[in-house]
């Protein structure tokens, strides 16, 4: 029997209790524990980002991060946005044709949803940068970007996303 | 890709993370922010017995400025370094390379202790500690010493750090003002093909001293060109001087050939970028330094 250690880690406003392998990412635990199969697994090496989730409110890339080191954290995924609608971001990247094959969306979702818990406008060329860690082989970012700068512009009285 | 299987060890202080290290001889880890050595574990490039997890210890993820000295605390995250007023103040070379290192989500955990205990070649952390002349306060069960940067990168991802020892402390001296950075990637966020620090004091009369060139990318770590620095002690940074210095550091460069580029290519980079990175040094319109 592999050892393990217990666990407790808040997702998305519910606390779950687990016993892992020390060598269990959270990107594993999200989708394998718990089912949440929103948060995508591209390169399990830190680049693609597909995995981004975000922690105690900051965004990180689920692969690189231990479940173990989140016990007693708050994470926050994909699965946190849309309730019986689309999430207004959902619907921002669903207009501007911000997808095609949708494998990265999770992704640039819980990113662009950084920005948008800290209250942060940039600017076309500082988010381009601040989307930068995640990697889409489809759209060529460009409508990415429309999407999450027209998301930030109309957010107005709409509730910051974070579990 | 997971890692092997390893014990997870999360101390409640710094004597019980060296009494760690000490007890697996060499099988243990420190775990920082994890952004290379999670990865490493995970293509297996590396199999540990333990991981000793410092995140949650309290104190080391502090920057304070003591006197003309900065004292980083190991666990110092680089979204930390890239906002803190007191290092674009301080130490602005630090904070400028900082926008290079990985993107967002990376910079969110990466640290500076693990990136220098990363010891990369090609790393901005490296890098930027060399040029502004870092000390490395390492700690293990037997006490503490103080390690010269300069002597602290030993090789490719090796530092001097002996098995038991943990980084507790990073201090900077005093930093001129004035400071430059160049890169030259392959792609955005890739890592460097090659990359160039200088910092350096410009009095009143226009003449600059403490000049400290420091280049990666271009050897088996981050290296200093210290005839080239020493030849423009003194002058204006004239063209015919750079040019000459530019030159020179071709002399402390031993480039790999990889897959970011050849030995070849980066022996044509080096004196470009020198060159461009002191006149852009020259060309700063901040004040001259008191």
């Amino acid at each position: 029997m592999p050892e393990r250690v217990e666990v407790t880690i808040s997702v998305n406003g519910r606390k779950h209790r687990r016993q892992v392998e020390p060598r269990m990412h959270l990107a594993d635990f999200l989708r394998h524990e718990l089912g949440l199969t929103g948060t995508h697994i591209g390169c399990e090496q830190g680049v693609c980002g597909n995995c981004t989730v975000l922690v105690d409110g900051q965004a990180v890339k689920s692969c690189l991060m231990f479940a173990a080191q989140a016990d007693g954290q708050r994470v926050t995924t994909v699965e946190s946005l849309a309730e019986e609608e689309l999430h207004p971001l959902q619907q921002a990247f669903k207009d501007a044709h911000a997808l095609q094959c949708g494998y990265c969306t999770p992704g640039f979702l819980m990113a662009a949803a950084a920005i948008a818990a800290e209250g942060r406008r940039p600017s076309r060329e500082e988010l381009r940068e601040e989307l930068s860690g995640v990697i889409c082989r489809c759209t060529g970012y460009e409508n990415i970007l429309i999407a999450v700068e027209r998301y930030l512009e109309d957010r107005g009285e709409v509730e910051a996303v974070g579990g | 890709m997971k890692s092997a299987p390893f014990t997870y060890v999360r101390p409640a202080s710094v004597e019980e993370a060296l009494h760690v290290l000490d007890e697996q001889a060499g099988a243990a880890r420190i775990l920082a922010g994890g952004q290379s050595l999670v990865p490493m574990l995970q293509m297996r490039l590396m199999q540990l017995d333990a991981l000793v997890d410092i995140n949650r210890l309290p104190g080391l993820d502090e920057v304070r400025a003591a006197g003309a000295e900065t004292i980083f605390g190991p666990l110092v995250r680089y979204a930390t370094i890239e906002r803190l007023p007191l290092v674009a103040e301080r130490l602005p070379l630090l904070q400028c390379v900082m926008r290079f290192v990985g993107d967002p989500q990376i910079r969110n955990r990466g640290t500076i202790g693990g990136s220098l205990a990363q010891a990369d070649p090609t790393g901005e952390v490296p890098l930027s500690c060399l040029a502004l002349d870092a000390t490395i306060v390492a700690a293990s069960v037997s006490g503490t010493r103080e390690i010269l940067i300069d002597d602290f990168l030993v090789s490719s991802y090796t530092t001097a750090l002996e098995p038991g020892e943990m980084i507790t402390e990073i201090r900077f001296p005093l930093a001129p003002h004035h400071f430059a950075f160049l890169e030259r990637n392959r792609k955005h966020n890739d890592f460097a093909v090659v990359n160039v620090a200088v910092v350096g004091r410009r009095g009143s009369d226009g003449g600059w001293s403490d000049l400290r060139i420091a280049l990666g990318g271009v050897s088996d770590r981050v290296v200093l060109a210290v005839e080239s620095a020493a030849l423009l002690e003194g002058t204006t940074l004239e063209e015919d001087a750079i040019a000459q210095a530019a030159q020179l550091a071709l002399d402390v460069i031993d480039p790999p050939t990889d897959v970011r580029g050849t030995a070849e290519y980066r022996r044509h980079l080096v004196p470009v970028y020198v060159r461009r990175a002191l006149s852009k040094l020259r060309d700063d319109h901040e004040p001259f330094d008191a």
